[in-house]
């Protein structure tokens, strides 16, 4: 049986803030269809993983490699990995959307004016193509009629839906989610999450930083515990979960899963 | 109160003689100096510290010395240079620098890019990091996050100051009727106010026209930022 074809790697991946070291060498590897949910508790990491595949971050060591293109660093002074030809980058990152924590909307922008950016402008999509992708997307989110509202009218549960046609959009190789129901009261998380679930059922590509516990169990294939920027456990979600071999993962959960 | 003096046409010719150069060099300054300011704020907010100190400086001085003082310097100041003497007659744009009309707005221009360049850069360093973020995470290239993202978003948090600065620069270009041959609203109102001796009633008149125009100014800005602002206004319901 053929595995199905890599999406996303991240070898080896180093960071360092200073003398604080807070990734000492982790690495994933995301197949099609594959969701990943990476957990840990704070200053574990996780973001800045995260945000080392899409180069918000430079790491200082490891290789990123999307669909198969291995992207192009070289060290700067600083000793922090930069892209050598920004060109590469910018089209690796729009292989790779990312749905951020507090959604990061563009705020004088419409919904359907921040959905068709970056598939206009970045990929060059039509605007009718574009209009017709976010009308898809948003209607996979759950909203409708919310086109011509702005972010600062929404809900914080709306606006990350948003958030998340706007990734959908690009139709991108892989999603990023850096704790998308973090920012969200209590009782607006499962309806992002709702979403989130459809995307996984269809099959996308997905790397997920998150706190709740429930969706990295049913929702992912595979769980990442991270702790002091070191993978301290991996596996499938239920196993892990059920069975945590290490210590800290034990530790971890007895204070998160009540 | 002699107000039949003031309405004769000889007189509202001349004051609408008036209204037109206040525009034109309202209008003409503030098309230069938004110019200006733009490029200024860019370099106010860019990476090159020699830029962010030169323009710096600029704006330091036009904004800690009077314009009057300004407008002084440019029209009498730059004429006494033996530099600029040997070529106004014959050299462009050399030449223009004896026309009071161009003097006016070279000081007026320099002066509004100074405050607009400021704020414009206040506006700019204060867009959201995080959709700096998104920008850049949906592969857009530092001149389209510019343009895209960061411009169209610090132009709309401008306006409401910026709109201040227009009506303040409606007012301060009455200074201009301190340049000899140039005739604006205030400078009728003097040429009357002498050849009738009618001070209350002249620059009462002018008073009144400048009130006006600010009305109309305002109004502009407003309906500008109800369309423009409209995603910072309260939600609706």
């Amino acid at each position: 049986m053929t595995l199905p074809a890599l999406k996303l790697q991240a070898d080896n991946i180093h960071k360092r803030f200073g003398a604080n070291e807070v990734l000492k060498g982790v690495s994933l590897e995301a197949r099609a269809g594959d969701v990943i949910s990476i957990i840990g508790s704070s200053g574990s990491g996780k973001s800045t993983f995260l945000r080392c595949m899409n180069l918000l971050e430079k790491p200082n060591q490891g290789q990123i490699v999307v669909a198969g293109e291995a992207l192009k660093l070289a060290p700067d002074k600083a000793g922090e990995l930069n892209a050598v030809d920004p060109k590469q980058l910018q089209r690796m990152r729009s292989k790779l959307a990312m749905v951020f924590q507090h959604f990061n909307l563009w705020a004088h922008m419409t919904v359907l004016q921040n959905i068709i950016e970056a598939p206009m402008h970045v990929l060059g999509v039509s605007r009718d193509e574009s209009v017709a992708r976010a009308r898809k997307y948003l209607a996979l989110a759950g909203l409708g009629g919310v086109e011509d509202r702005y972010p600062a009218h929404m809900s914080g549960g709306q606006q990350q839906r948003v958030a998340i046609a706007r990734s959908l959009a690009m139709e991108p190789e892989v999603m990023l989610f850096d704790e998308p129901t973090s920012a969200l009261d209590p009782e607006l998380v499962s309806e992002v999450l709702k979403v989130m679930r459809t995307l996984a059922d269809d099959g996308r590509t997905m790397v997920v930083v998150t706190h709740e516990m429930g969706f990295a169990r049913e929702v992912a294939n595979h769980l990442i515990f991270l702790h002091q920027g070191r993978i301290e456990e991996q596996g499938v979600p239920k196993d892990v979960l059920t069975q945590p071999k290490s210590e800290r993962l034990q530790q971890f959960l007895s204070g998160s899963l009540k | 109160m002699n107000w039949q003096v003031i309405f004769q046409p000889e007189s509202l010719a001349l004051y609408g003689q008036g209204v037109l150069t206040t525009l034109t060099l309202l209008l003409s300054s503030l098309a230069a100096g938004a110019l200006l300011a733009l490029l200024c704020a860019l370099a106010l907010t860019s990476r090159s510290l020699l830029l962010q100190r030169v323009v710096g400086a600029y704006t330091f001085v036009i904004r800690g010395t009077p314009l009057l003082i300004q407008v002084y310097l440019i029209y009498y100041g730059l004429s006494q240079l033996d530099w600029i003497q040997a070529r106004w007659d014959t050299v462009w744009p050399w030449t223009h620098f004896k026309e009071p009309f161009f003097c006016a707005l070279l000081a007026f221009t320099l002066n509004t890019a100074g405050y607009t360049a400021e704020m414009l850069a206040g506006s700019i360093r204060e867009t959201s990091a995080g959709e700096l973020e998104a920008a850049q995470a949906f592969g857009m290239s530092r001149l389209q996050v510019m343009l895209r993202i960061v411009l169209p978003s610090a132009f709309r948090r401008t306006l409401p100051a910026y709109s201040n600065e227009v009506v303040m620069m409606l007012h301060t270009t009455s200074l201009a009727s301190a340049v000899p041959g140039l005739l604006d609203v205030t400078a009728a109102a003097s040429r009357i106010y002498s050849d009738f001796y009618l001070p209350f009633e002249a620059y009462l008149f002018a008073g009144a026209i400048y009130l006006a125009l600010t009305f109309c100014l305002i109004g502009v800005f407003r309906l500008t930022e109800r369309r423009y602002l409209a995603y910072l206004a309260p939600r609706p319901h």
